[in-house]
């Protein structure tokens, strides 16, 4: 290639799209074969290629589609949309490789994983549904926090220091009442990044992951519906344009009924107790508008909202309980290309979360509840010069609204005093630039830099405590009023040797602030789980992260292969007292139920991945400590982290057999998480109770489980096939002529239904959720007897799911 | 207007708690043979005095979970030929075994318990020493105590508190009905500080307590938990300090936490100092109320 010293330089810019619905391909390849230059396209699936001038081959692939090859005369700047053609499935092993995937090669980002939404789909889900969040666990260095639990750890991070975003709102609790689903619809999600480690500046707010979902926008071509109808769920998502090309709606939801989570009160309650009214369901609703006002501007108008409705009945005992629990987010965006080099994007975000705990007994009414609201304003550009520099800049402001653990009661129709409702109020801000620079052919770097600042605002009334913890004053702050500020820069750096084009050595340093936590009572989602901001008692967490890894690719990106190995520092960690209970929070400022310490990980993650072909899938396995160290916790003494898993391994694999059959397997084990057991009893007044031991020093049995699944797709071509071969028979039968056959107008929709078995847990093994200790007799009598029980949430649970689209 | 926030709440607690435990508790139970990592052995120290009365004085060890666990013969964890004291500032009262030879309850004949005292307690096992201070605060008695009738002939036991204004007055609770039982008992939660009723007038029940070590005839007798018609009540309404409430809520929150996920392990706050110990010596100030409970008229 000849150099082109002082010629002009062109940029080519645009849109990737999927042809058949218009959505934006994120992260595709766009490159010219000439000096194979390229860049991929962002969440937008905007593009921008800045070349000198000259003639080129101009490539576009994306994995799972055709890719598109141009010849371009770059004499001025161009404008381009490329649609791409979805390649068709049932390829055979040796097939159309996309060039240029090798982007876990080339790239500097370490710790991150796209997910591939379609082979998600292809995987068992529990109950039949998709799940991103079990997903993702999937991932080394991902690990799940248990049956029944939707939370997850992220290279020793606690469930708080991950940052979900859906659409760029902020999900506070994306799991349903107790964790068993996430609020996440498989069906209107159109991309799922996992952020584990190397975190670019302009992400910030949490110590160890971003989990960045963004939905779909809406098929633009024609309308289509696509649904399912599960044993305990039902879905059902409609898309379409408004205005063809231009304009486009996706709306999705799904509701689940009663089945699942009653049954065991009817099993486990005393028969003559009457469970009526007893009934669990929970909904979620997705929706989004887009336009393209123009060729440089673009709006988004999306949001979620989803609510779990609970209501517990013993009327034997005149007991019931109600649990409204939910979610919502609303979000508008504006893209504005204000050059082919310069991208921009402008949103306004709310988020909120309310999660309330209503008991009643006779005429008598508590309420538990708690809660988040947020609004939120964020600018982000990108600016791309030339392919060897990708610039990032912007600002983030939030003002958040904290109802920690709140507390109303009430007798018939008389309310009591039970203080007024504590709320925390904060500004939340962050400004970010960071540049993606490609210094040599063989070295790339990464470096950011994130300033953010966080500042308590009234009003508040704080209790000031003596040494007996006894309130003797109370400090009054009026609306608006700083009561305390924190603010800290965040370097972030990632750096990529190209060793040669299959292999590189990458390493990454981040240094992050997270002004928000998370403090649970329990190892399960509870309403006693409260989001704290930091406060005067309360600083920032601070966490370091390093990172070290070495990519390789095989057989012309066919197989990839990592091995990673971290170390992580966390400070301001939060737990909460020993002996701590909810009510301690009513006439009190809920920051003095808390103790702080450190926390430190570390690991090693092995990946190794096929991406194409019959066989698909990958397999995972990671070695890794977590530890803690609380002054006031296990005596000041260093523990381990109650997620602490030495070995954690998964294997996904799916096997596209032919166009109607599909199967997908999951094999995950890892080693029992810890918890603190009593480990002694003794008498005391005439009874019997228990001593724990050290904390976190039981190692649960062993978890290890296998999911199978096979989707099965009638040939519906066939079908029709032979239905207008009957029909023509009929008619020649009967003497009619051939050519006045009046097909119905049902066959030549594009109807497609399929049948979806799966099985979860499938040779039944008995993971513990729980371990508990079963007593009978009296010490004193020497008739003692104990004994250990565990108990297992599921066991081998098969299901069966009808989906549908046209 | 009668306030039963209180008691109401922590009835409500204890259901919260029992409610999510509820949620898990499927037909997949099994047996499981637990290994333990760590076993320390603690001295269990339950002591108390009260106005008019000696010190009583119970020591006993713990006892591991499993492993060559047998419970058969509890007096092996009776703790004999301890060396403990009382002083109330002006004498020192030894304490002797109750049943010479066989340990566990060591009473005092010297000092007895007066509203004012400061109390220290001594013990000396195996050259090890423990401590612990405690006091008999003023009684505060209840306005009234009667029974209230829940179901057929069965109900709970009422009091009626007018709580004095002040922060910092803790509360336990005792009965016993006469000839049917033994000993005063104290039922769950019993022990409750003044946070939300500081000055407050209200009323709040409780019911019936287990005997001591009949937790097993507890558990068959159809009537657990209630009185009836026909008993006679003695409520024993006591003050406690604040170091003993927090002892004996820890002691009611580690009960609660057997086997429920939802809850932090929690173990005693204990008030004795001393190494691998564990309880509390408690001043107990009573205030006492009978009641008779008759057929309604």
């Amino acid at each position: 290639m000849a150099s082109f010293c002082f010629s002009q330089n062109y940029t080519i810019s645009g849109y990737i799209k999927d042809k058949s619905n218009g959505e934006s391909a994120i992260g595709a390849n766009v490159y010219v074969k000439e000096g194979m230059k390229g860049v991929s396209t962002n969440v937008y699936g905007f593009f921008s290629l800045t070349l000198p001038q000259g003639k080129y081959t101009f490539v576009c692939s994306y994995l799972g589609y055709i890719s598109y090859t141009d010849t371009i005369n770059l004499t001025q700047n161009i404008s381009k949309t490329v649609s791409l053609e979805p390649e068709s499935r049932n390829l055979n092993e040796v097939e159309v490789i996309a060039e240029k995937q090798d982007e876990n090669i080339q790239n500097t980002q370490m710790g991150t994983i796209q997910m591939d939404i379609n082979q998600i789909k292809k995987l068992p889900a529990f109950m039949g549904e998709v799940d991103i969040l079990k997903s993702i666990q999937l991932i080394p260095g991902v690990k799940s926090a248990g049956d029944g639990n939707s939370g997850f750890y992220v290279r020793g991070g606690g469930p708080d220091q991950n940052l979900i975003l859906l659409d760029e709102a902020t999900v506070y609790n994306a799991a349903h009442l107790l964790g068993f689903f996430s609020i996440f619809n498989g069906d209107a999600l159109n991309n799922v990044t996992l952020i584990k480690g190397g975190m670019p500046a302009q992400y910030g707010g949490r110590l160890s992951s971003v989990l960045d979902i963004s939905m779909k926008e809406g098929n633009s071509q024609k309308l289509q519906v696509d649904g399912g109808i599960g044993i305990i769920a039902s879905r059902l998502t409609i898309q379409g344009p408004i205005k063809k090309d231009k304009a486009s709606f996706i709306i999705s939801g799904r509701r689940t009924y009663i089945d699942l989570l009653a049954k065991p009160y009817f099993k486990y309650g005393n028969p003559k107790s009457d469970f009526a009214g007893t009934s669990y369901y929970f909904f979620d609703l997705n929706a989004k508008l887009n336009w393209q006002i123009s060729e440089k501007d673009r709006l988004y108008l999306s949001g979620y909202f989803g609510r779990d409705v609970f209501s517990f009945k013993d009327t034997d005992a005149g007991f019931s309980a109600k649990v409204p629990w939910g979610n919502s987010t609303a979000c508008l965006r504006w893209n504005h290309l204000f050059s082919s080099k310069l991208f921009s994007n402008a949103s306004l975000v709310f988020t909120n979360y309310d999660f309330s705990f209503t008991a009643g007994q006779s005429d008598f009414e508590l309420t538990l509840f708690s809660g988040i609201r947020d609004w939120n304003a964020k600018y982000d550009f990108v600016y791309i010069p030339n392919p060897r520099h990708n610039i990032k800049a912007g600002l983030n402001y939030i003002f958040h609204r904290f109802t920690p653990s709140n507390v109303s009661a009430k007798q018939g129709e008389t309310n009591f005093d039970m203080g007024e409702i504590v709320r925390l109020y904060s500004h939340d801000a962050a400004a970010y630039i960071s540049d993606d620079w490609e210094v040599t052919s063989w070295l790339k770097v990464n470096g950011g830099l994130r300033f953010s600042y966080f500042a308590q605002v009234g009003p508040f009334t704080r209790y000031v405590k003596n040494e007996f913890g006894k309130t003797t004053d109370t400090v009054n702050y009026n609306p608006g009023k700083k009561i305390v500020d924190y603010n800290g820069l965040e370097p972030r750096l990632s750096l990529r040797f190209g060793l040669s084009k299959s292999l590189s050595i990458k390493g990454s340093y981040t240094h992050n602030f997270q002004y928000i936590h998370l403090a649970s009572i329990s190892s399960v989602s509870l309403p006693t789980d409260v989001w704290m901001p930091c406060t005067e008692l309360i600083k920032p967490q601070v966490g370091n992260q390093y990172a070290l890894g070495i990519f390789k690719n095989f057989k012309q990106n066919m197989y990839e292969s990592s091995i990673e190995v971290y170390y992580k520092t966390m400070e301001n960690q939060i737990d909460y007292k020993e002996g701590a209970e909810p009510q301690d929070n009513v006439f009190d400022n809920p920051d003095n139920a808390f103790t702080f310490g450190t926390g430190t990980a570390y690991g090693a993650e092995f990946f190794f991945k096929k991406r194409t072909g019959k066989f698909t899938g990958w397999i995972g396995y990671t070695l890794s400590w977590t530890w803690r160290q609380f002054p006031k916790i296990n005596y000041g003494q260093e523990y381990l982290a109650k997620y602490d898993r030495r070995h954690d391994a998964s294997l996904v694999l799916t096997y596209d057999h032919n166009k109607k059959w599909n199967f997908g397997l999951v094999f995950v084990y890892g080693t029992g998480n810890r918890g603190t057991l009593q480990n002694a009893l003794f008498a005391y007044e005439g009874d019997i109770s228990f001593d724990y031991g050290l904390r976190n020093s039981y190692k649960f049995p062993d978890y290890h489980r296998l999911d199978l699944s096979t989707t099965f797709t009638p040939d519906r071509e066939k079908k029709l096939q032979k239905k207008r071969q009957r029909l023509e028979n009929r008619y020649e039968r009967k003497g009619k002529d051939k050519s006045l056959i009046k097909v119905p107008k049902a066959w030549n929709k594009n109807y497609q239904g399929s049948w979806t078995l799966s099985v979860f847990n499938a040779y039944n093994r008995y993971n513990p959720y729980l371990i508990y200790y079963e007593t009978s007799g009296d010490l004193m009598k020497g008739t003692f007897k104990v004994k250990g029980k565990q108990v297992t949430l599921f066991p081998i649970l098969p299901t069966i799911t009808w989906n549908f689209k046209f | 207007m009668k306030n039963k926030i209180l008691h109401s709440y922590l009835k409500l607690k204890d259901i919260f708690l029992s409610f999510f435990m509820l949620i898990t508790i499927s037909s997949c139970q099994r047996d499981i043979d637990i290994k333990l990592p760590d076993y320390q052995e603690k001295l269990v120290v339950e002591a108390s005095i009260e106005t008019g009365q000696t010190a009583v004085v119970l020591l006993s060890i713990t006892a591991p979970f499993f492993g060559s666990t047998d419970f058969s013969d509890p007096t092996k964890y009776f703790v004999k030929g301890a060396f403990v004291t009382v002083s109330d500032g002006n004498q020192t009262d030894t304490l002797v075994e109750a049943v010479p030879g066989t340990g566990y309850l060591y009473v005092g004949k010297k000092v007895f318990g007066h509203v004012g005292g400061n109390y220290l307690l001594s013990i000396k096992v195996n050259d090890k020493s423990y401590s612990s201070l405690t006091s008999i605060l003023n009684p505060i008695a209840l306005d009234s105590a009667y029974f209230k009738g829940e179901k057929d002939s069965l109900g709970y036991c009422w009091g009626h508190l007018t709580e004095p204004a002040g922060q910092g007055n803790n509360y336990r609770w005792f009965a016993k009905r006469i000839t049917k039982d033994l000993f005063y008992a104290a039922p769950f939660n019993s022990a409750f500080d003044d946070k939300f009723i500081d000055g407050k007038s209200f009323e709040f029940s409780y019911e019936r307590p287990p005997q001591p070590n009949q937790q097993q005839a507890n558990e068959d007798d159809p009537d657990a938990g209630y009185y009836k018609i026909g008993d006679t009540i003695i409520v024993k309404f006591c003050t406690i300090g604040n170091n003993e409430y927090l002892f004996w809520r820890s002691y009611y929150a580690n009960k609660a936490s057997n086997g429920n996920p939802f809850s932090a392990p929690s173990n005693l706050q204990s008030t004795i100092s001393g190494d691998n110990v564990i309880g509390a010596f408690c001043g107990y100030s009573p205030s006492f109320d009978t009641v008779i409970v008759k057929k309604a008229p």
